[in-house]
């Protein structure tokens, strides 16, 4: 698993403390706030707020220029003040520095006193508040300045009856709300902060530019003295809680309460209220029961639920609590503060509900940002996000769909009234994620439950398909439908499109060795045996030969249901061969399913053909949709008899496959693309090809790896890792069917995916053997052999579990051991080649195991244990043989 | 007493002597007075203006696709800047960078120890995940104080990643509006980009676009029109614009400079170092749109092209006139303020000129007193502490690459046709009696309203909710409100529907300006006519 890139931010998932800090005094009666340091700080905060409130947010600013940041700000604070006096005539200013003026030491409190020797009558309250921007975030920015607030103001020691509320940032709504609850169970409160009407104003006959909505000064004078506190926060540390400090300097006692979300948390709420002498009235009561009633209404849908979930730590407790206690799933819980505890309070809840669901896994991220969040929605299945509509970005992306319920909503009206608290405002949020995962799969289920089940009956239905032979009876006979229907039959039974098909085998016929176009990823040279890649075979056949090829590998192989024309070069550039191939084999067998890659340059003219010829299957490997990455991809293209380069020639190709494939899906072939990314080339144009293919009918991508072959003009481009991979996979996934088990497999491969025969049938039809030298001197080596059968080099070095350790020793091959280590490599995550920092200790492991060996053999091998093999002289070779062929070559090369 | 003054006199005596030189009431005699602009704003009376930061970042880096822009300090600063300004950019492979918010997140203990190990860290990281071909590096304000050497890391990052890398010192506290920052990185991509790419034209008239950030698709529609009429745009600054591109801009036979204040300096040094003129245009408001046309057809003087620009014009004209006249009926005889950015505050005038709208007051955020003046004040513009903290960038003519269209005296007999380096700013152009602001405040629009009651108020964010609640129907022209474009014939008719649209909706009717009960004047309900 990957770790949050702790230097880079990618799309933050919080914001600054100046941005707490004016949020919490709008809940201040006749108070202004002004921000110390550059006016852009006051200019960007404004503008996010009024965006998210709808309402006009004033916040003033010193003005600070570059002479400030030389001679100090006092004279630009001390003007600030003096004109919003002047202007506004507030009762109270909150006064916030700026990374700025903390960089610059500036001292507030003495600005303030020096303010006051200036103008002795001054009655306005100035409130300073530490605040920079490189510290914490927004979150512990509200509650500083609450604690700065009850620091600041003067205090009525004196004891009276009141309760003093204190919360985080809530909703105008939502606080209206606390207020009719506190009200409607008669209890006597000072709430602090009051945001309901500064942040969520009417259409009156005269605008007020000064905020008179809020706590007073004088009702604030009474926090010290009431008789309780009740903080709603659950995270809040003790240095910026205001009731620590009302309970250190008044004797306040307090209470701390979660936000009242969810029947839990509002059932405590409302029993400490309770307690503190207030009533239950009925009303409450009957929202309760309503609340209960809905959570037993939707249950079932919300069971379907895999939340995401982020924001700011005590939005995000909530939420998720809110979301256990109806069924659902928070697969990935994040927030860009740091809060130390969040995984402890969250994990049992969210546990909880994973187990009821088997579900195994899932996330709770501190300090992480919405790059991340992408990424693990991708692949732990989220299908509903909650949150702020900074999440807008992965919901297009990914059409994940948003519940937008916290701070900021930019992109759409009502921010200032989302409702969360209580009973009701817990019915209302409720009700908003269940539609919006109804909505979604309203619009899905059909689609999913045909793949899902109308495929498989399909089958059984339609025995009589079985039996049908060729395409062309068919066509006579029967519609389209039915010609599809027949070749989605055959996909059950082909590995490469039904997914994992590992008992089917398939046997690739190297008879097309001519190649019409050059990618810049190839090098035509047909009879390397020692490489693994499409392209690549040892020997070629002719039609006859590939015939009794065929024959033979039917006898060895009865579960050989696919025959594939996989070039080495292009299937089509040399279509008599392919044509003759498969008549032969067709009047062999009858049932065979044929398949066929091409790059598609003749598809337009053989689509046709190839249907009648029986060809069910087509897979056309298409890099590019764009003739300007095409360029880079294509060197030429040979085209009725002309050769043509760069954009010309790529056109010319692009406009021959988007026919081609187009024929071909009309005339009922199950095509399938095959993508080669490109790093720097096309690895963001993929998912427009994706879509491309989707548009014209096709089945699946099979989006590859790029196989650096030596001389190629891309032998040194750099290698995408398989993670990279799987994300575009995951990405493509949710426009087109992604092929996640390609093994990209050589052209005259045989048997199936996972095992692959073909050198039992090698040099069967008379080709050549290689020879043997005799070069080798008298010398010893000691070889780890990378082999999943034991008697083949066919297996990735990455996914050794242990190693075969070979001696070569007078020309004598010996088998000395068997040597484990524990995997290096794990499937999902795979091999990047980048050798991650995770790695490190599995990979000092392998190497351990392998210290005492000349060489490594493996079927493939990563680029950076390449190196790290390397630098302990221990060489590598790549190749696909019998253990002992491979083991003669390699000592004989080490001989050399 | 005019309206001027009894604003002002609600002042204290010194803010009065700041504000009173920023404020004018336009007439035969103030035409000639100097305007006071682009000086520090007063502390605590609200500005609208930003930081040189935003000017930077948000302003000309941002609208590049292609380019992965770094912001080199706390989280607030990316944040605020991610994708507020409504640029739109269709990327050519497949990633748009403008769609992210970079920031290396700068902690306490980066700000005490230094930031740049974490910045070369976030770098090595930016190059990992995201391979882009060039890197822009923003700092903010205590970037500047704890002294990380941005250029260094830029210079090392070329070196080590083969990649463009640049810095830009555009620390908030720097000028005193966003203004610094435009100038910072004008010298910066003059310096690093522009000359650097050899992509051959392959038409005739070749421009760049300058000072066009594609605000709501503005920039696609004026591209059309180019286009239509047949010139080859090789680079824009910088809306859909491309680091790839404007490596060739110095390949353009002219420049056509839309927003004045933002890229002026661009234009200017291009002509200088690579001989290529520049012509002041306006694509919002169809007699300006006209005009500028013609303008540029003037310049290549080719007959054929001439003709074509007449084609098209007629053809565009004829295409909306239906439209027009509707809305004309709708709008005649409204009145208007406007309170933007560096140019649109007067670009804007033209289009409600267009559909009969007066404008009764017009000011700038951040602009400077050519923009108000014309530039022929520009020599006479004194330098202040503020100002000379800006970087100016005397720029040398590149022998090599230096290609002029024009001979010297085609240059002189054309200058007097056409705004060849000309602007004449927005104040000789405004009607008498009309107001004209500078760098307007909270507390002064309230004002204004109230005495000059426009019927209409283009805006910012920051001004859209106090002007609705005094019941005054506003536009945001900063980001349109979700619309656009307004640039080129068919924005127009886009910008007149949304006005009648908002003027007339029935929600107007039903709320009551503040006003309507006190003034003696007898007021007009915005857009409750019967």
């Amino acid at each position: 698993m990957s770790k949050n890139l702790v230097n880079l931010c990618v799309n933050p998932c919080k914001m600054c403390m100046p941005m707490g800090i004016v949020s919490a005094f709008y809940g201040l009666k006749n108070c202004m706030t002004i921000l110390h340091g550059s006016q852009g700080c006051s200019t960007y905060i404004r503008r996010h707020m009024a965006t998210h409130y709808n309402e006009p947010v004033d916040i003033a600013s010193s003005s600070l220029t570059e002479n400030g940041t030389v001679f100090g700000g006092e004279n630009n604070l001390i003007k600030g003040l003096e004109n919003m006096i002047e202007l506004y005539n507030p009762e109270v200013i909150g006064i916030a520095t700026t990374c700025l003026a903390e960089t610059i030491g500036e001292d507030v409190p003495r600005i303030i006193n020096n303010f006051n020797i200036i103008h002795p009558g001054n009655k306005v309250k100035f409130i300073p508040v530490v605040s920079m921007g490189y510290s914490e975030t927004q979150y512990e920015g509200f509650f500083m300045a609450l604690r700065a607030i009850v620091e600041n103001v003067d205090m009525v020691p004196e004891k009276n009856n009141k309760v003093n509320i204190i919360t985080g940032m809530i909703s105008p709504a939502d606080t209206r709300y606390l207020k009719r609850l506190l009200d409607s169970m008669k209890v006597e409160y000072i709430l602090l902060p009051d945001i309901s009407e500064n942040l969520d104003g009417q259409h009156k006959e005269s605008y007020n530019r000064l905020p008179e909505g809020g706590t007073s000064l004088e009702e604030l004078s009474l926090m010290g003295g009431a008789k309780l506190t009740i903080e709603l926060t659950t995270f809040t540390k003790e240095h910026n809680s205001p009731a620590q400090y009302l309970y250190a300097a008044y004797g306040v006692p307090f209470v701390r309460c979660s936000l009242p979300v969810g029947l839990r948390d509002t059932d405590a709420l409302i029993s400490v209220l309770e307690h503190a002498g207030g009533t239950k009235p009925e009303e409450i009561m009957k929202e309760r029961g309503r609340y209960m009633d809905a959570m037993i209404d939707s249950h079932k849908y919300n069971a379907e639920g895999r939340a995401v979930i982020f924001g700011e730590p005590d939005f995000v407790y909530s939420a998720v609590r809110l979301c256990a206690e109806n069924g659902i799933m928070p697969v990935i819980t994040a927030t860009g503060a740091k809060c130390g505890n969040l995984k402890e309070r969250l994990e049992e809840e969210v546990q909880g509900v994973a187990d009821f669901l088997h579900i195994d896994k899932f996330l709770i991220l501190e300090a992480c940002d919405f790059d991340t969040i992408e990424k693990y929605a991708v692949e732990y299945g989220a299908n509903i996000m909650i949150g702020s509509s900074d999440g807008r970005r992965i919901e297009e992306k990914l059409r994940l769909p948003l519940v937008r319920c916290a701070f900021p909503i930019h992109d759409q009206v009502g921010g200032q009234r989302v409702r969360m608290l209580g009973y009701d405002g817990s019915l209302e949020l409720l009700d908003r994620i269940t539609n919006s995962l109804l909505i979604r799969k309203e619009h899905s289920f059909r689609g999913e439950m045909h793949d899902r089940y109308y495929k498989e009956e399909a089958g059984d239905t339609s025995v009589d398909l079985d039996k049908i032979s060729s395409l062309k009876e068919v066509a006579g006979l029967r519609n389209k439908a039915d010609i599809i229907l027949a070749n989605k039959k055959k996909t059950e039974t082909h590995p490469c499109f039904n997914g994992c098909g590992s008992e089917y085998a398939r046997m690739h016929l190297p008879i097309a060795p001519k190649c019409n176009i050059q990618c810049n990823y190839c090098v035509r040279k047909y009879d390397c045996p020692n490489e693994s890649r499409p392209g690549v075979t040892t020997e070629v056949l002719s039609p006859e030969q590939a015939c009794e090829k065929y024959k033979r590998v039917k006898e060895g192989l009865p579960n050989l249901k696919v025959v594939g024309i996989a070039g080495p070069g292009d299937s089509l550039a040399d279509f008599e061969s392919t044509r003759k191939t498969l008549s032969l084999i067709k009047r062999e067998d009858p049932e065979v399913t044929f398949c066929l890659s091409t790059n598609g340059l003749l598809l337009p003219l053989y689509a046709d053909e190839l249907a009648e010829l029986g060809v069910s299957h087509v897979t056309v490997t298409m890099n590019a949709v764009n003739t300007t990455i095409g360029a880079k991809i294509y060197k030429h293209v040979d085209y009725m008899g002309h050769r043509y380069f760069g954009e010309v020639g790529a056109a010319i190709l692009m406009a021959n496959q988007l026919s081609g494939i187009k024929r071909s899906t009309s005339l009922g072939l199950i095509c399938k693309v095959n993508i080669v990314m490109l790093k720097g080339i096309n690895e963001y144009h993929i998912p427009v090809v994706v879509e491309k293919a989707k548009e014209l009918g096709c089945e699946i991508t099979n989006i590859m790896q790029l196989i650096p072959v030596a001389g190629s003009e891309f032998e040194n481009i750099p290698l995408v890792s398989n993670r990279e991979i799987m994300g575009m996979r995951k990405q493509c996934g949710s426009i087109l069917k992604q092929m996640y088990h390609c093994r990209q497999c050589r052209a005259d491969a045989i048997g199936t995916l996972d095992n692959d025969q073909s050198i039992n049938f090698r040099g069967c039809t008379g080709c050549n053997d290689i020879e043997e030298t005799d070069r080798a001197e008298e010398k010893t080596f000691l070889f780890a052999v990378s082999s999943k059968s034991g008697i083949l080099v066919d297996q990735h070095f990455g996914h050794a579990s242990d190693f075969y350790i070979y001696e070569y020793k007078n020309k004598v091959i010996r088998f000395k051991e068997r040597r484990s280590v524990s995997k290096y490599c794990d499937g999902a995550e795979g091999c990047d080649g980048m050798g991650g920092m995770n790695k490190e200790g599995k990979m000092e492991a392998i190497l351990e195991t392998v210290k005492d060996c000349n060489g490594v053999l493996a079927m493939r091998i990563g680029e950076a244990p390449k190196q790290k093999l390397k630098e302990k002289a221990i060489e590598t070779f790549t190749t696909y043989d019998r253990i002992e062929n491979a083991v003669r070559v390699a000592a004989e090369k080490l001989c050399v | 007493m005019n309206v001027r003054n009894i604003v002002l006199d609600k002042y204290s005596a010194k803010v009065y002597k700041n504000r009173k030189e920023h404020i004018i009431e336009v007439n035969e005699e103030t035409r000639q007075q100097p305007i006071a602009a682009n000086t520090r704003s007063v502390p605590g009376i609200m500005t609208n203006r930003g930081c040189c930061y935003a000017g930077c970042k948000g302003v000309v880096l941002g609208p590049l696709k292609d380019v992965l822009v770094l912001t080199h300090g706390p989280i607030g600063c990316g944040f605020y800047s991610w994708g507020t300004r409504r640029n739109k950019a269709k990327p050519e492979d497949g990633r748009n960078f403008i769609e992210y918010c970079f920031s290396t997140d700068l902690q306490e203990s980066d700000i005490v120890f230094g930031g740049e190990k974490k910045l070369r860290q976030a770098i090595k990281e930016a190059v990992e995940i995201f391979n882009p071909k060039c890197i822009m590096i923003c700092s903010t304000c205590p970037v500047g104080l704890i002294g990380d050497d941005i250029h260094a890391v830029a210079s090392d990052t070329e070196r080590e990643y083969g990649i463009s890398c640049m810095a830009f010192s555009c620390e908030g506290y720097k000028g005193v509006s966003q203004s610094g920052g435009h100038h910072i990185a004008n010298n910066t991509l003059i310096r690093k980009v522009i000359g650097t790419g050899d992509a051959e034209p392959t038409k005739r008239f070749t421009i760049n676009m300058l000072g066009e950030y594609n605000i709501g698709g503005d920039g696609w529609e004026v591209e059309r029109l180019l286009k239509r009429i047949g010139y080859e745009i090789i680079t824009v600054f910088t809306g859909d614009g491309s680091y790839e591109t404007m490596k060739n801009a110095h390949m353009a036979n002219l420049n056509i400079v839309q927003c004045h204040r933002s890229i002026n300096y661009i234009a200017e040094m291009m002509k200088t170092k690579y001989g290529v003129d520049w012509i002041k245009v306006n694509f919002i408001g169809l007699e300006a749109i006209i005009q500028s046309l013609r303008d540029m057809a003037t310049y290549f003087g080719d007959n054929e092209l001439t003709e074509r620009t007449e084609a098209v014009i007629l053809d565009e004209l004829a295409n909306i006139a239906e439209e027009k006249e509707y809305y004309y009926s709708k709008l005649k005889g409204k009145t208007a303020a406007l309170y933007v950015g560096g140019s649109r505050s007067h670009h804007y005038q033209n289009l409600l000129a267009d559909f009969g709208v007066k404008t009764v007051l017009a000011g700038y955020e951040f602009a400077h007193r050519d923009d108000y003046e014309g530039r022929e004040v520009i020599p006479t513009i004194k330098e202040d502490a503020d100002s000379k903290n800006i970087e100016h960038l005397e720029v040398k003519k590149d022998e090599r690459k230096f290609h002029a269209y024009l001979t010297e005296e085609q240059y002189e007999e054309l200058k007097t046709k056409i705004p060849l380096e000309q602007y004449c700013g927005m104040i000789r152009t405004m009607e008498d009696n009309s107001v004209v602001v500078d760098d307007l405040n909270h507390f002064e629009t309230e004002e204004f309203i109230k005495l000059l009651k426009p019927d209409m108020f283009f805006s910012g964010i920051k001004d859209k909710y106090v002007l609705q609640k005094s019941g005054v129907y506003s536009k945001q022209l900063h980001s349109y409100d979700y619309s656009g474009p307004y640039a080129g014939f068919l924005g127009a008719i886009n910008f007149a529907r949304d006005l009648t649209m908002g003027l007339y909706t029935p929600a107007w009717g039903l709320v009551i300006p503040p006003w309507k009960n006190k003034s003696t004047l007898k007021a007009k309900l915005a857009g409750g006519e019967k």
